[in-house]
């Protein structure tokens, strides 16, 4: 095989990659005398394993510092919505319903997972965010027969529940630092809870405000990170960040039909829930990607 | 026994070892080598069975030196081209003795059990 046909095949590894080891590879290649095919495979395969190792590669500090960020605002966003049930039950206690279980159950589970994955203990922080993901799931899906816009409203905490459970099974283990800018996400779940406690948004302007100083303030503890392991939240975000747009632009004829045809109720199709999967992973893959196409010196894994 | 050694020991095990890996690591502990060498003297130390390609030989590369068990040595420019030497790191060297212990008190246990077998069946094989 001629050094150009053996470039052009070099060229499908990662840049860093190539950069460090292109040259060397190449003598190799041309010093090799077994020319053929399956040469050319083992260099295809080798590529391949350089960017999926690439994808994963230093994951494990960045997906440490999802899991307890997103634990932390799961179970804040959980109290939030328990709260005013509390409240409704304290103040009027012969109108309002008692507390679902499901709802206790998503409280105990990110409460669970939040302090399994502060310590590093990954198989409770399975259960606890197991738990979690089943009542943010349970939470919405009483009503998908009756309204199924309730699910995709609530689809983009499904989405994090996931997540976060994900990134909990992957993250470092025992002995793991504390992430930067913990206190600033612990302080974006305390409004979070205060919003949902005694500001509700449809009530109050300030409530919106809240819940926007909320989102400033993870947007701090997001940009204390290093750089590459705020590359790398990024693409754990991805997910979760592209559900919104995708329910608004996507699904937003079925919610409408849905409210002006109470009586002809359109549920998700088969082919629309394969979008709800497949959207939010081609996010992770495409910001996964683009992430580490720029980063100087971010070599296959020196990180 | 073996099952003692293996959790007592369990730092030095490398992660995920394979023959290819083993046998690089083992290349390197001769001396430093560039990459052509190291799959000349896999290929010597084998008898010919196992010839490293080059995509499987610099992703294991890759990986070691991410792993802290070799690290460059040198570097030379051969008709206009890099030629980077390796050569194994202390942890490098300590993974190696371990991985190597294993695999001996492994092959050590194999043959306790044959030997017990041809004694039990009095020397027949099946």
């Amino acid at each position: 095989m001629t050094e150009i046909r053996y470039r052009r095949l070099l060229a499908l590894y990662p840049r860093h990659f190539r950069q460090e080891y292109g040259d060397e590879m190449l003598g190799v290649l041309m010093a090799d005398p077994r020319p053929g095919a399956a040469q050319a495979f083992d260099v295809v395969r080798g590529a391949i394993a350089a960017h999926l190792r690439l994808m994963v590669t230093g994951q494990s500090r960045a997906a440490r510092t999802v899991a307890i960020f997103g634990a932390m605002l799961l179970f804040a966003v959980a109290l939030r919505r328990l709260m005013p049930e509390l409240r409704a039950l304290q103040l009027y206690p012969e109108y309002a319903q008692p507390v679902e279980p499901a709802t206790w159950a998503r409280l105990a589970g990110w409460g669970v997972a939040l302090v399994a994955a502060y310590l590093g203990w990954r198989l409770l922080g399975a259960v606890g965010a197991t738990v979690g993901l089943a009542g943010e799931i349970a939470a919405p899906a009483r009503f998908y027969l009756e309204t199924p816009a309730t699910v995709l409203y609530a689809y983009w905490l499904i989405v994090a529940a996931v997540i976060v459970l994900i990134a909990g099974l992957v993250a470092a283990g025992r002995g793991g630092p504390e992430p930067r800018g913990l206190p600033w996400v612990a302080a974006a779940g305390t409004l979070l809870i205060a919003q949902g406690s005694f500001y509700p948004r449809a009530l109050s302007l300030f409530g919106t405000v809240l819940f926007l100083a909320a989102a400033v303030l993870v947007a701090v503890a997001v940009f204390q990170q290093e750089p590459e392991i705020r590359a790398r939240l990024l693409c754990w975000a991805a997910p979760v960040i592209v559900t919104v747009p995708l329910v608004q632009w996507g699904f937003g004829g079925l919610i409408k039909y849905n409210m002006g045809h109470p009586d002809s109720l359109q549920l998700i199709s088969p082919l629309q829930w394969a979008v709800l999967v497949l959207v939010p992973l081609a996010a992770f893959a495409g910001v996964s990607v683009l992430s580490r196409r720029d980063i100087p010196g971010l070599t296959t894994s020196r990180r | 026994m073996i099952r003692r050694f293996a959790y007592a020991d369990r730092r030095y095990i490398l992660s995920g070892v394979n023959e290819p890996t083993f046998l690089i690591l083992t290349a390197l502990a001769g001396e430093s080598m560039h990459g052509y060498a190291v799959i000349e003297d896999v290929e010597h130390m084998t008898g010919g069975r196992v010839r490293l390609r080059a995509g499987t030989l610099y992703a294991a590369l890759d990986r070691l030196r991410g792993e802290g068990l070799i690290e460059v040595d040198r570097e030379e420019v051969v008709q206009s081209r890099l030629r980077r030497y390796y050569r194994l790191t202390g942890a490098g060297e300590q993974s190696l003795e371990a991985e190597s212990a294993r695999l001996r008190a492994q092959a050590t246990l194999a043959e306790g059990r044959l030997r017990a077998r041809r004694t039990n069946f009095g020397g027949a094989t099946a």
